[in-house]
């Protein structure tokens, strides 16, 4: 591990417990990670085994029960909701299992939506989301809804909308889950770009083939942190 | 600033592509308000018609003149005041002359004695008129004048028609038309209950005011009235006293005056109330006032109840919108929205809805109030005052009705709302 990186996200003996009913769930138990600019990781784990968890906890979605949570030196676990919502705009970049784009909205539409919370005007907005279009191969395919286009060009408008704000990190949910393989080996060959153009990307997946690409790989079970390599 | 203008555009997109997504949905709670706001601005439309026209005839009607009667005569009155009016003396001739002695201020008074409408039979020869008559009256003196009417044939009534108790009739430009089609009537004999009487004057057309003609209408002297047609006439309401003043400045003077000296003539104790109604024309048409006062309040009662259900119809719609758009929400708060973004979303929305349907309503509104307009002959108006009021009600029912289904939409948790299918 290079640790002369710079250091951008530094977790630190995290817990994440839920109280379903009577019952105590420990879904993080005591995890610690740091991950540094330009890494490409997979988080691998059967499912239980707290990788969604963690996932959430990174992405800024939860905060932890327990433990720090450090993005480029700002306290994560302590930030409230309108902060939270604002360093995912900013600093971190979803792609989703399902895409989850919006249906009523066309690529270039969807490629926006997190500038509509940042305060950038229409024109520089719409030139930024043509950009990442453009880097993911979709120019011309920038009026179509999502519905008049395949599950390959769908996840690429996907991670179109997660570069646009040129976020810290990359964080994809089982990226090529929904896909066909050919269209899963394509996501894939354009996140070995993406790291090679040095972005930070954190892959969940259980799918060995995907891990294998990854420079870094971190294993979870029961909420722990098994292997890390 | 930018994201206030990015939430704007964003959400009239959004609002858009829903209207067409869901049609008929929209369009039955774009219906409610539609309904609500037409009622109001239609209703409003027809009440400025009206405004019009009676500003016109205040306008016209604008002199230095004014009345004394038993009781207010356009008294527009919610339950029933009529034990009070009946215990008011009607005015009787005796204090009619008692007045004409001591008015000062006063240029001239005359008295009229009408029946409005009347059921005289009016008739020439065997030819009856078939319409009622809109007003049959005695006076005595210039009642033409202070009403505003030329005489395009013949004479006005004179002091020795009064005097010797003559039959004689002024008539108006419909008996004319109709019982005199090819003629002069003037020097003709017409039979106001089989009661022949000559007919010495002829009155220019009026035309309608509020769509009752002007010109059907009969006058007599006030002496002829109470000889032949006391006994089963209007008289019970007495006389109607019409005053005028030397000008329009004197006129507060000669009002005050002539108040002063009808309770002296009726010996009413000071710190009681008149027994009797005094008006200008201002003061009428101040009664006229207040009865499209009362008209407003009910019909914005009805609009107000219209508007509530509709309100309710908006609350519902955007709570169903919320439920289809779950998982929407929780991409956009994975994308950086904070709650304020999503608030905001949904309330511009819901009042957007809200406007739109109001916009609607207002066209409706002004369309049907015109078309009653033009059957009234009156001129095309636009309240613009409350196409106004009712785009800022629509606003506020927005913003009231869809403060749940925002804060609701809101305070919805990303990573269920992601997961939910």
């Amino acid at each position: 591990m290079a640790k002369s990186k710079k250091e951008i996200i530094s977790i630190k003996s995290i817990s994440k417990i839920y109280h379903l009913g009577t019952n105590v769930v420990k879904a993080l138990d005591d995890v610690s990670v740091n991950i540094y600019e330009n890494d490409f990781i997979s988080i691998m784990g059967p499912s239980g085994s707290g990788k969604s968890t963690l996932m959430n906890i990174i992405g800024c979605l939860d905060v932890p029960t327990k433990g720090t949570y450090k993005f480029n030196k700002a306290l994560i676990s302590e930030m409230n909701d309108s902060q939270l919502a604002n360093i995912r705009n900013e600093k971190i970049g979803f792609v989703f299992q399902t895409f989850n784009l919006l249906p009523k909205l066309n690529a270039l539409q969807n490629v926006e939506v997190p500038l509509i919370y940042s305060s950038l005007n229409r024109t520089k907005r719409t030139q930024r989301a043509k950009e990442a279009l453009k880097i993911v191969g979709l120019e011309d395919r920038m009026t179509h809804k999502p519905n008049e286009l395949s599950g390959g060009q769908r996840q690429r408008v996907a991670i179109a909308r997660a570069l646009v704000n040129k976020p810290s990190i990359i964080l994809a949910d089982e990226p090529t889950g929904n896909l066909d393989s050919k269209s899963g080996l394509e996501i894939l060959k354009f996140f070995d770009q993406l790291h090679k153009a040095g972005n930070t990307l954190i892959v969940v997946t259980h799918e060995k083939s995907i891990a294998k690409r990854a420079k870094r790989r971190v294993e979870l079970f029961d909420g722990k942190i098994t292997l890390d390599e | 600033m930018n994201r206030i203008i990015n939430y704007l555009s964003d959400a009239v997109g959004g609002v858009l592509f829903y209207f067409r997504q869901t049609k008929l949905r929209t369009f039955l709670t774009l219906l409610g308000i539609t309904v609500g706001v037409s009622s109001i601005i239609g209703i409003m439309t027809v009440l400025t018609t009206f405004d019009r026209a009676t500003t016109g005839l205040v306008e016209e009607m604008k002199t230095n003149i004014f009345y004394i009667t038993r009781d207010n005569p356009i008294e527009i009155s919610f339950g029933s005041n009529d034990r009070h009016n009946r215990n008011k003396p009607r005015i009787t001739w005796s204090e009619y002359e008692q007045l004409k002695r001591v008015l000062t201020l006063t240029k001239h008074i005359s008295a009229v004695v009408a029946e409005e409408p009347s059921d005289r039979t009016i008739s020439v020869g065997k030819e009856e008129l078939k319409n009622r008559l809109s007003s049959f009256w005695g006076g005595d003196g210039d009642v033409l004048e202070t009403q505003k009417y030329e005489m395009i044939s013949g004479r006005n009534l004179r002091q020795q028609d009064l005097d010797s108790n003559a039959r004689v009739a002024i008539v108006g430009y419909d008996i004319k038309e109709e019982l005199f089609p090819y003629s002069d009537p003037v020097g003709q004999m017409i039979k106001i209950d089989n009661i022949p009487f000559e007919v010495i004057g002829l009155l220019e057309a009026k035309g309608e005011m509020l769509g009752q003609s002007m010109d059907s209408m009969i006058g007599i002297p006030i002496t002829s009235f109470l000889q032949y047609f006391r006994g089963r006439s209007h008289y019970g309401e007495g006389l109607q006293l019409i005053l005028e003043s030397e000008s329009m400045d004197d006129l507060d003077a000669a009002t005050d005056e002539a108040i002063g000296a009808f309770r002296a003539i009726r010996k009413i104790p000071p710190g009681s109330e008149n027994n009797f109604y005094i008006a200008t024309n201002d003061q009428l048409m101040d009664t006229f006032g207040d009865f499209t006062k009362y008209l407003q309040m009910f019909i914005g009662l009805v609009a107000g109840i219209s508007l509530l259900v509709a309100g309710i119809g908006i609350a519902n719609i955007m709570l169903v919108s919320l439920t289809e758009r779950i998982k929407e929400i929780g991409v956009r708060k994975a994308l950086g929205a904070r709650k304020i973004d999503i608030f905001l979303q949904f309330l511009i929305e819901a009042t957007l809805i809200s406007i739109i349907g109001g916009i609607f309503g207002i066209i409706i509104g002004l369309l049907f109030g015109n078309v009653v307009a033009y059957f009234l002959q009156q001129d095309p108006v636009i309240p613009f005052n409350w196409v106004l009021y009712s785009i800022q009600i629509c606003a506020s029912m927005g913003i009231i009705f869809g403060l749940y289904p925002a804060i609701k939409a809101a305070n919805l948790n990303p990573i269920d709302s992601i997961r939910y299918e």
